[in-house]
């Protein structure tokens, strides 16, 4: 009955716009004293301070201002120029370029948001020069960012690892082979649709421009070299990649490409400090529900309801996929990931699944929640740049969310295709 | 008035950048000294504490910013009369929720008194924990300086959605 009663207490706070983090902080505090009586407020502090404590969460201001210091040091203007000369001289080579550039950024920074800043305000104005529709410009560059938490190193992965209890680096080669697939697949839907319409190549193949803006993003293409190396090859943590990954970005754009804008970097450090306090403070709130659930052993007796309905692994995943697409619609991934991970873990274990198999299902719900209206992050910063209405983009940017769905059918169905790597190197 | 707000805005981000870089210092220190042989042994310690500080203070740079992830879609398609109302009674239920906080955060001081960190015994946990009372109560200031820009935005039904923080503060 309480539990019923948090959850309605929960729902109606969100709506009506308390932060998410405080409404679950606020429902947590009234079951705790309606249970166990105002002696057990002091916890309240403690509760709320370990749980901000989380020692692999420290990845995450790493990761983000990684990604802000990238910005800030004309790291993504040289990766543009050298996937312009890569790709672009296929028939819709900006859309080309800006995919190509989102999965190089997206091996140094774990934000979509930080992506989509990124290229897209660089990338949207000169597809809007050469013709490409605003609509368009905003949908490509909107989805393509997405392939940030897909591929390593992924924000949404580092939560999903220390909500699940599983390995952050496990978690993080699993979404190699799903990162690149949806890449590709968005480079034929571009292309397709470039062929259709007409839209320009834009520059002719040449080798020596290719090398040139290849010794140019020399150094930014070590980045994830140095970050993803190290922590795949055993020789760092997540956490100290991302710390290494601070200083190599601060070393190439300081003193390499001399390209270090100050004022940005400042606004950039906020920026990342408030998006990690903002995740951070859910993750402290969802310590103290977590206190709750747990003694009311709610993930396993949720688990034991579902079970009794259906054991088949397929069908329980069908029945998370559905979950987690509606919930995208409605929550920011950080939330959905702290708020059903820790419930769902034990059915997960219970049916077979592998937590790292889910853990890539999961992200990329997410990552296609990024982009479902009303609440999607990624796509909304891109249509502020673009200046684009929302829901013109989101008529184009159909076609990249089922690539993404594709991706995410593939990645729940076939587990070859995101597991192959983790057994074939850790298992 | 709207001047020390704005200084107030400027303080917590300067607190947020200092966090931010020293968090930064500390991870790659302590990388080179695993490499170099010589494991700091307060470095899980500290980092974690620098992690909960920064979220402290950073939720409440979050709160002056109206930064933290909300819901305003249904409050911004309500009736103006129900959306004030309802506009409210939210603000109020996190003032109390940070009001007990910063309440309880001070109790839980007093018990820790004598206490001392593990890997840092000249540390007072005290000091570290002092988070939870200062962090609630910023938070308070930064929600009570933003409130009549906020209360602008729900009259005016066009609430700040994810990705949009009032950049300036208010």
């Amino acid at each position: 009955m309480i539990l019923l009663l948090m959850l309605l207490a929960l729902m109606a706070l969100i709506l009506i716009n308390v932060p998410i983090a405080v409404a679950l902080a606020i429902v947590a505090v009234g079951a705790m004293i309606a249970t166990q009586g105002l002696d057990i407020l002091p916890n309240v502090a403690l509760v709320m301070y370990d749980g901000a404590t989380k020692f692999p969460l420290l990845a995450i201001p790493m990761f983000v201002l990684a990604g802000a210091i990238m910005n800030a040091s004309g790291i993504s203007q040289r990766l543009i120029a050298f996937a312009s000369a890569l790709v672009g001289f296929v028939r819709g080579g900006l859309a080309m370029v800006n995919i190509a550039v989102s999965m190089f950024f997206a091996e140094i920074s774990g934000s979509a948001v930080a992506d989509v800043a990124a290229t897209g305000s660089v990338l949207i104005p000169a597809m809007k020069r050469r013709g490409y529709p605003r609509a368009f410009a905003a949908a490509v560059t909107s989805s393509s960012a997405t392939l940030a938490v897909i591929i390593p190193p992924s924000i949404p992965m580092i939560l999903y690892g220390v909500m699940s209890d599983s390995s952050i680096v496990q978690l993080f080669v699993a979404g190699i082979v799903p990162g690149v697939l949806g890449g590709l697949g968005m480079m034929t839907v571009s292309y397709l649709m470039a062929r259709r319409l007409g839209w320009p190549v834009e520059e002719v193949f040449q080798v020596a421009r290719l090398w040139l803006t290849f010794k140019e993003a020399a150094w930014a293409l070590l980045l994830p070299v140095i970050i993803l190396g190290g922590i795949f090859g055993g020789v760092v943590t997540a956490t100290e990649g991302g710390g290494i990954a601070v200083v190599a970005a601060l070393f190439i754009g300081a003193v390499i490409y001399r390209d270090l804008d100050w004022p940005f970097l400042r606004s950039a450090i906020i920026d990342g400090g408030l998006q990690t306090a903002v995740v951070m403070l859910l993750v402290a709130a969802s310590a103290l529900v977590g206190v709750y659930l747990t003694e009311l052993q709610m993930p396993q007796k949720l688990a034991a309801a579902i079970l009794e309905l259906t054991d088949n692994r397929y069908v329980v995943l069908a029945l998370l996929n559905v979950f987690f697409l509606v919930i995208g619609l409605f929550l920011h991934s950080a939330a959905a990931i702290i708020l059903v991970v820790p419930v769902v873990i034990p059915l997960i274990t219970a049916v077979g699944i592998d937590p790292i198999h889910f853990g890539l299902i999961v992200t990329l719900n997410l990552g296609i929640g990024q982009q479902t209206p009303p609440v999607a992050s990624v796509l909304i910063t891109a249509c502020s740049i673009a200046k684009a209405d929302v829901w013109e983009v989101s008529k184009v940017n159909i076609q990249f969310i089922a690539v993404l769905f594709l991706v995410l059918m593939i990645v729940t169905y076939v587990p070859v295709v995101p597991m192959s790597l983790v057994e074939y190197f850790y298992r | 008035m709207a001047g020390l707000g704005r200084a107030y805005g400027r303080m917590l981000e300067a607190v947020v950048i200092f966090l931010m870089v020293a968090l930064t210092a500390v991870v790659v220190f302590a990388v080179i000294s695993r490499k170099a042989g010589a494991s700091l042994s307060w470095y899980d310690e500290v980092a974690s504490i620098q992690l909960a500080w920064l979220t402290y203070y950073g939720a409440a740079l979050a709160a002056y910013k109206r930064a933290h992830i909300g819901f305003p879609g249904l409050l911004e398609a309500l009736p103006p009369g129900l959306r004030l109302a309802l506009f409210w009674f939210g603000e109020l239920a996190v003032a109390a929720f940070f009001i007990l906080l910063a309440w309880v955060g001070m109790t839980v001081l007093d018990v820790l008194e004598g206490d001392t960190l593990v890997s840092l015994p000249w540390v007072p946990v005290q000091v570290t924990q002092s988070v939870i009372p200062i962090g609630a109560l910023l938070f308070l200031l930064g929600q009570a300086i933003s409130l009549p820009e906020q209360l602008r935005r729900v009259r005016e039904g066009r609430l700040l959605h994810e990705g949009e923080t009032a950049e300036e503060g208010p």
